[in-house]
């Protein structure tokens, strides 16, 4: 009803912002997708019209006013303001910036909460999967919807050397495995040092004994890889050999850092990815920009103990994209931070120095294309899938709050409807 | 033609720990700051920013530690001025937190029940490393209370964070009374709650009270001098007007229960410290005995449709529900170190986030002239007004937004922190 008569408004006065736009329409009527496991395509087309629009993809480009159309999940326009065509529903917020859905490849949230992460008998796991711990719907993954993520990388845990494989989804509510999933495996998580050392979980907790663990278990993938023989414990770590899946490597320190990259990519030449990096990581940040290995970073973005005395803090995201690491991204590793402050990660990394802008890519195209999602996830581009979050202002301000939130062309939150969930 | 100083220069003269102290280098010297934007802070007495809180290009004219004026840009200079540009950055006054407990430990003395003798003055320590993050913050004054852990915890100081000596910075050392209306010092002993809490307060308030009035009749020429009772000399200074009650209350009958005892039934000078959960509800009993609200470090609220969380995760924000409901006197707190006491700017970013309304500055007065106010301080601090101490944050953009990095901050017209020298925070 609301929609026709906008529509109307529109056929008859011509499409454009008006400075004094009516109060944002509730796009939830009668379209609100109750039904539990319903496919995504099946949700009315939907134009979007805002004050800027974000794209976040190649070349940058910014529209300012902008419009987005969207059908079948998909962006299908992304451009100034045009005529809406007929069946849209239009969601239209004068004052908002449109910005991609942001992605946290480091995330544990996936559980609801702090445990089924850690299976700690074995010290090394590469073919456990966080497949059967995902809670859809979770109050933590409303939270993080709420700010403005829409991709998690759920892995599990860091208490031993290779804790499994984690599973890309997005934060949809009130949906099932099947509705929220990107990619299973998304990918493997590794934890090459600080934390396997404890306890349990390795031979005798040092480096060493950590380091041969990968090595001899990756050797035996390489075989495995290159004889064709199957061996059901090594299957999914002869794809990462096989460079089709990515691998996540929780590292920290320089010493971490180095040994992760000498490793996983000077060894073995797979798709690694540092995660944390955190510490002194920063001070191998030229080795790790010369080998090309992407750095996923956080919580902690800065260091502390550089000349320790005077209290002095480095801002260490500036320092990864200062020595030129490809496709930075930023992390929560939630709930040690909550997901709900991925956006923080990169307004501390911008007051410690970093650009702004660069610090709204590692939130967005740069996280996408390090793990090799970003012909769906990352940016606002046709034929991509329309998850876009409609902000206040500046996402990286906050000051700024999420006005609603699209998956997959699906409006999963919105404020006016909803009330205010971060 | 006035020498241009670089301030990396000048840092190397003043800056470190055991400064000297620049007006002391300087004695009789001017200093003239420049930046894109001098935000003052100046209010009327409604509490509404003034023409003049916000000057654009505008010039900070420092003399003995003190601001003579700020002036707009081209004006001319005072003879002598040594110019120092910022450029683009802003220049605001140096921000207060009522509540914090990061200048020294050991604050929490809970052998009794209530402790209204008890100050925090003795443990004191300057330059501690949470007082220079503080610094680097640009929140240059605290009121460093006692802990909620009983039910009276004593007296707070209000003080400088930046100085190095204990001399230096005293602001006013009976700075509060801290009250711990409910919730934490329930902890004191099994089987104790509020109503007992309640009775506790009004039983010592009793005594005080009597006993400062007692001196104050002494003082005017009646009776004899009482005997002198070191338990009670906090509410010689309460009853005079000399300081406040800092209460530690939440929740809505808490803070209901704060105003009715001690403001309305003693006529003392109260501020709300914390007010969090749904203590906004008592926003009208408040605004009726001119009971002003520091909120914090709980900027939101999930308890909006009675008690127990809800579960549909709406929350709504604390500082913004009392202004709505027409408090002015809205500021800000960390409770350092329960957040961190650099992370002040940040509660009000996410009460701003919340709904309160920052259209007319009310974040950045609500870690300014706001909390001066409310401390009884704004003849000193708050604003930058000729006569007041030139504490000054020269920020690369607004205060309330945490990308914004300080870079210098002065004290007394004494560089206490530059950037340039390494970031702290």
């Amino acid at each position: 009803m609301f929609t026709s008569l906008l529509l109307l408004a529109l056929a008859s006065g011509g499409a454009g912002l008006t400075p004094s736009a009516p109060a944002p329409l509730d796009v939830y009527q009668g379209v609100r997708p109750l039904t539990f496991g319903k496919p995504s395509i099946e949700h009315p087309p939907i134009a979007v019209r805002c004050a800027r629009v974000l794209t976040m993809g190649a070349g940058d480009v910014i529209h300012s006013p902008g419009m987005l159309l969207i059908a079948g999940g998909k962006l299908e326009y992304v451009g100034k303001v045009i005529d809406v065509p007929a069946g849209y529903t239009v969601l239209e917020q004068p004052d908002a910036w449109v910005v991609p859905g942001f992605i946290d490849l480091h995330s544990h949230i996936q559980t609801g909460g702090w445990g089924d992460i850690n299976d700690m008998v074995m010290p090394t796991n590469a073919e456990y999967s966080t497949r059967s711990t995902i809670v859809p719907d979770n109050p933590g993954i409303r939270r993080a919807l709420a700010a403005g993520v829409t991709t998690l990388f759920g892995i599990p845990g860091s208490g031993t050397s290779i804790s499994g494989f984690g599973v890309l989804y997005k934060t949809k509510t009130r949906k099932s495995y099947e509705d929220v999933l990107l990619a299973d495996p998304g990918g493997m998580k590794v934890a090459q040092t600080h934390n396997p050392e404890r306890s349990q979980g390795d031979l005798g907790q040092t480096r060493a004994g950590l380091s041969w663990l990968l090595e001899e278990l990756n050797d035996r993938a390489v075989v495995a890889r290159d004889n064709g023989t199957f061996d059901p414990a090594l299957s999914n770590l002869v794809r990462i050999q096989a460079r089709e899946l990515h691998a996540l490597i929780h590292c920290a320190g320089n010493d971490g850092v180095a040994s992760t990259v000498r490793m996983w990519k000077g060894r073995y030449d797979t798709k690694c990815v540092v995660s944390h990096g955190s510490f002194d990581g920063w001070y191998v940040a030229d080795y790790v920009a010369e080998m090309g290995v992407p750095v996923n970073h956080g919580p902690r973005t800065f260091n502390l103990s550089y000349g320790m005395r005077e209290g002095r803090i480095v801002g260490t995201s500036k320092a990864y994209i200062d020595a030129g690491v490809p496709n930075f991204s930023l992390n929560t590793d939630a709930p040690v931070v909550p997901a709900e402050e991925l956006f923080l990660q990169g307004t501390v990394s911008a007051h410690l120095g970093a650009e702004p802008y660069d610090m709204l890519r590692a939130l967005t195209i740069g996280p996408a294309r390090s793990f090799g999602i970003d012909h769906q996830v990352g940016s606002i581009e046709v034929g991509k899938d329309a998850d876009v979050v409609l902000w206040s202002g500046d996402p990286l301000d906050p000051r700024s709050s999420v006005y609603a939130v699209l998956i997959d062309g699906e409006v999963q939150y919105q404020q006016s409807h909803d009330g205010q969930w971060f | 033609m006035q020498p241009i100083v670089r301030i990396t220069t000048l840092a190397t003269l003043v800056f470190g720990l055991g400064a000297h102290a620049w007006a002391d280098d300087h004695a009789g010297a001017v200093m003239a700051l420049t930046a894109a934007k001098v935000l003052t802070c100046q209010v009327d007495t409604a509490g509404a920013p003034t023409a003049n809180a916000v000057v654009n290009n505008g010039i900070v004219i420092v003399r003995d530690g003190l601001i003579e004026s700020v002036l707009p840009k081209g004006s001319a200079l005072p003879d002598g001025a040594v110019l120092v540009d910022y450029g683009d950055a802003w220049i605001t006054p140096g921000m207060i937190d009522l509540h914090t407990h990061v200048a020294g430990v050991g604050i929490n003395d809970s052998v009794f029940q209530s402790n209204s003798g008890l100050r925090v003055n003795g443990t004191i320590e300057p330059g501690r490393t949470e007082l220079m993050r503080a610094v680097a913050a640009g929140v240059t004054t605290h009121l460093y209370i006692p802990g909620s852990g009983t039910n009276i915890g004593g007296a707070g100081m209000l003080i400088k964070t930046s100085p190095q000596t204990y001399e230096a910075m005293v602001v006013r050392e009976a700075g509060s009374l801290k009250v711990a209306q409910a919730d934490n010092p329930k902890r004191w002993a099994y089987g104790m709650n509020r109503i007992m809490l309640n009775w506790t307060i009004r039983e010592v308030f009793e005594r005080g009270v009597a006993y400062a009035k007692a001196w104050q009749a002494f003082e005017a020429g009646a009776g004899s001098e009482p005997e002198r009772n070191i338990q009670f000399d906090i509410f010689r200074e309460l009853v005079a007007g000399r300081t406040q009650i800092s209460a530690h209350t939440q929740v809505h009958q808490v803070v209901l229960a704060s105003i009715k005892i001690m403001a309305d039934e003693f006529g003392l000078d109260l501020f709300i410290d914390h007010g969090t959960f749904d203590g906004y509800l008592a926003t009208d009993e408040a605004l009726k005995h001119n009971v002003a609200g520091i909120i914090g470090p709980r900027a939101v609220n999930n308890q909006n449709k009675g008690r127990g969380i809800d579960t549909d995760g709406q929350i709504v924000g604390v500082a913004g529900e009392y202004q709505k409901r027409g408090m002015v006197k809205v500021g800000f707190n960390t409770d350092a170190p329960v957040v961190p006491a650099e992370e002040l700017p940040l509660q009000a970013a996410m009460g701003v986030r919340y709904g309160f309304d920052d259209s007319a500055m009310q974040a950045l007065l609500g870690l300014t002239i706001v909390p001066a106010q409310v401390a009884g301080i704004a003849d000193r601090v708050g604003s930058l007004e000729p006569g007041k101490d030139a504490d000054l944050v020269v920020i690369a953009g607004h205060p309330a937004d945490p990308r914004s990095m300080v870079e210098c901050v002065y004290v007394q017209g004494e560089l206490v922190y530059n950037a340039e020298e390494g970031q702290i925070f």
